[in-house]
C-alpha cells in the first residue's frame, strides 16, 4: 500500500496571529513513501511547525491536508494514532516507566496492529533496556527505546523531530538508518539540524526558510543551487563526495554576508 | 538481578494487603476502650455481649468508613499526580477538599430545604469541582513545568475557600448547627454511619474507585506530555477534564465522610509507585489500598491517643504527612 500525503496549496499555520507556516502557489506538497524526506532550514523556518501540522497537532488556518485521500483534521485521535508515529525531539515521561513499559505505552496508539515489545525489542536489539527504568538509561540508551517504541506500532506516516540532535555519532547515524529503513514503506519525514546528515541519508530535502518552501529535491539538486547558502547565510563547499555514504557531505561552511 | 527485582515486586505487593489487614484490626482494637483481638473475633463472631454490640454498631462501621475514606484519597491523589504529572499533586494541597468543604458548609448552614445529605454531597461536589478546575486553569497558563509554581496556586486557593468558609460558619452558625460540629469536621474527622449509611458509601467509594480506574491507561500515556499523549490517540484537554469531573465526586464523598483529611492523597501514590511501579493500572488501586490503610491508622490514633477526647484526624494525617512532603520536596530540588 503506497502512502500519499497531500498539503495543499495556500496552507496557512498561525500562532498567536503571526503566520509561521506558509505554502505558497495552487500546487500541493506530495509526501510519499520510498525515500526518507528530510525538512531542513534554519531556526525558527516552520520545520517543527510543519511537523505538528502534519501529525495533526496543529491545525492550519487556511488549507487542508489530505492523508491517503481522507482529511486529516476529520480523523479522530484514535484514527490519526493508528496512521501516524511521531517521535518527539525530547521525550520527558513524568514516571520513571521502564524501556518494557514505555514500548507499550508508545505502541499503544496502534493496539490492533503491533508488535510485542519483546519483539521489537529484539529486532532492534534493546532487550537489556526492556527491564531498566528511564532515570538509569543514558541518552543514547533513550534515544533507541522511544525508537522502538515507535517503530513497534504499524503506520502509515512516520514522523520524527530532530530525532538524532542531543546524540553522539554513533547514535545519530543508528537512528537515521533505522528510520531510513522504514521509508520504503511509509512516508517518513524527518526535520533535521544537521546537512551532513540529512543529505546523506534522505532522498527528498524540503528547505524551509520564514515558513516558506524555498526548495525541494534530491540532495544532489540542492547543493546545485545557491538556496542553502542564501538560507543559512553561510558558504558552503563540497568537501568530498563519498560513496557508501550517499552523495555529499556538505562541510566546511566559511562565514558568508 | 531482574527477577530478583519482580519478586521483590511481589513481596512488596504483599506487604501492602497484609498492611490493610492488620491495620483494619487494630483500627477495631483501638480506641477509648481497647479490645483484645480474641474479643473483635468473638464480636466477629456472633457474640451478643455489650461490648461485642458496642464494637459491631459504633467501631466497626467508622473503621469501614475511615477505610473507604482513605481509598478514595489515596485513589485521587494517584489521579491528581497523573492529571497534574506533579509528584506534590493531592487534593487537599490542591484546593479540591477545600472547595468541597466549602460546599458542604454552605449546605450545612444556608437553609435551602433540600434533603439535608444528598444536598450536602452535591453541594461538596460543586466546591470541590469549581475549584479544580480554577487550578487546573492556573496550571495552564503557568505551564507544567515547574510542579511547586502549581502547588502555590492550590494552597492560595485552598486558602481563599477556607476563608470564606471561616466567614460563613461565624456568620451562620446557630443553635441548630453548632460552631463545634462543623470546625471538628472540618478539621477531618471519620463520621460513624449507621450500617445503611455505611453500605452507601461502600457504593459510591467502589464505584468512583472503578471509575478513577478506567482512567489508567489514558494516564499513563498522558504521563509522556500532552502533545506526545496526543499523537497516542487522547485528546488531553478533554481527557483531562473527564479525568477532574470523577475525582472531583471522589473528594466530595470523602469530604462528606471524612472532613478535610491532609496528606493522604500525598503520601499513598508514592507508597504505591515504590510498591507496584508507575503504570496507573496497578498504581490508582494500590493507592487506594495504601490511603485505607493510613486513614485507618490514622483514625485508631485520632481515637486511642487523648481518652476519652478524640484528636481530630487531620491533625494526626497532617503531623505523619508534613514531613513526608517535605522529604519529597527536598528530594526534587536535589
Amino acid at each position: 500500500m503506497s502512502t500519499e500525503v497531500l498539503l495543499e496549496g495556500g496552507l496557512e499555520v498561525e500562532r498567536s496571529g503571526r503566520s509561521v507556516l506558509s505554502l505558497k502557489g495552487p500546487d500541493p506538497l506530495r509526501l510519499q513513501d520510498g525515500g526518507m524526506i528530510g525538512v531542513i532550514g534554519p531556526n525558527g523556518a516552520g520545520k517543527s511547525t510543519l511537523l505538528r501540522v502534519l501529525a495533526g497537532l496543529v491545525s492550519p488556518s487556511k488549507g487542508r491536508i489530505r492523508l491517503n485521500g481522507r482529511a486529516l483534521h476529520s480523523l479522530s485521535p484514535t484514527a490519526r494514532a493508528e496512521m501516524i508515529g511521531y517521535l518527539p525531539q525530547t521525550l520527558i515521561p513524568a514516571w520513571d516507566y521502564t524501556g518494557r513499559e514505555m514500548i507499550d505505552l508508545q505502541a499503544s496508539r496502534n493496539p490492533a496492529n503491533r508488535k510485542s515489545a519483546a519483539t521489537i525489542a529484539s529486532e532492534m536489539n534493546v532487550h537489556a533496556l526492556l527491564n531498566q527504568r528511564w532515570s538509569r538509561m543514558s541518552g543514547g540508551e533513550r534515544a533507541r527505546i522511544a525508537l522502538a517504541g515507535v517503530l513497534a506500532a504499524e503506520s502509515t506516516i512516520l514522523l520524527a523531530d530532530e530525532p538524532a540532535a542531543a546524540l553522539d555519532v554513533q547514535h545519530r547515524h543508528y537512528v537515521l538508518k533505522e528510520l531510513a529503513r522504514h521509508a520504503d514503506s511509509k512516508a517518513v519525514v524527518v526535520v533535521m539540524h544537521d546537512l551532513d546528515l540529512a543529505l546523506a541519508y534522505c532522498s527528498r530535502i524540503l528547505l524551509l526558510a520564514n515558513g516558506a518552501l524555498i526548495a525541494d529535491g534530491t540532495p544532489m539538486s540542492l547543493l546545485s543551487v545557491d538556496a542553502l547558502d542564501q538560507v543559512f547565510g553561510v558558504r558552503f563547499q563540497m568537501a568530498d563526495i563519498d560513496v557508501r555514504l550517499g552523495p555529499a557531505l556538505a562541510v566546511g561552511a566559511t562565514a558568508g554576508n | 538481578m531482574i527477577i530478583g527485582s519482580l519478586s521483590a515486586r511481589r513481596w512488596r505487593t504483599i506487604a501492602v494487603a497484609s498492611g490493610l489487614a492488620l491495620s483494619l484490626l487494630l483500627g477495631l482494637s483501638a480506641g477509648h476502650q481497647w479490645y483484645s483481638l480474641p474479643s473483635i473475633f468473638r464480636a466477629l463472631g456472633g457474640s451478643d455481649t455489650l461490648d461485642a454490640a458496642l464494637l459491631l454498631e459504633w467501631r466497626a462501621p467508622r473503621v469501614l468508613t475511615a477505610a473507604f475514606v482513605g481509598s478514595l484519597l489515596g485513589a485521587c491523589g494517584a489521579v491528581f499526580q497523573g492529571v497534574f504529572r506533579n509528584p506534590l499533586a493531592e487534593p487537599y494541597l490542591l484546593g479540591t477538599a477545600g472547595g468541597g468543604a466549602l460546599g458542604a458548609a454552605l449546605a450545612l448552614l444556608v437553609p435551602l430545604g433540600l434533603p439535608g445529605f444528598l444536598s450536602l454531597l452535591g453541594f461538596s461536589f460543586l466546591g470541590a469541582w469549581g475549584a479544580t478546575l480554577i487550578v487546573l486553569l492556573i496550571a495552564r497558563t503557568a505551564g507544567r513545568t515547574d510542579p511547586v509554581a502549581l502547588l502555590l496556586a492550590g494552597v492560595t486557593v485552598a486558602a481563599m475557600l477556607q476563608a470564606l468558609r471561616s466567614g460563613l460558619m461565624l456568620a451562620l452558625s446557630d443553635d441548630n448547627i453548632s460552631l463545634q460540629t462543623i470546625l471538628s469536621w472540618t478539621l477531618g474527622g471519620i463520621q460513624t454511619p449507621s450500617w445503611g449509611g455505611l453500605l452507601m458509601l461502600a457504593l459510591l467509594a467502589a464505584g468512583l474507585n472503578f471509575s478513577l480506574h478506567r482512567f489508567s491507561s489514558g494516564l499513563d500515556r498522558l504521563g509522556l506530555g500532552d502533545d506526545y499523549s496526543a499523537t497516542l490517540g487522547i485528546d488531553p484537554a478533554n481527557f483531562i477534564r473527564r479525568v477532574v469531573l470523577v475525582a472531583a465526586m471522589a473528594v466530595a464523598v470523602a469530604v462528606a465522610w471524612g472532613g478535610l483529611v491532609a496528606f493522604v492523597g500525598l503520601m499513598a501514590p508514592h507508597v504505591a509507585r515504590w510498591a507496584v511501579g508507575p503504570l496507573h493500572a496497578r498504581v490508582i488501586p494500590a493507592s487506594a489500598v495504601v490511603g485505607a490503610m493510613v486513614t485507618v491508622l490514622c483514625d485508631a490514633i485520632a481515637r486511642a491517643a487523648l481518652p476519652p477526647g478524640e484528636i481530630p484526624l487531620g491533625l494526626i494525617t497532617a503531623i505523619v504527612g508534613g514531613p513526608f512532603f517535605l522529604v519529597i520536596l527536598m528530594r526534587h530540588y536535589r
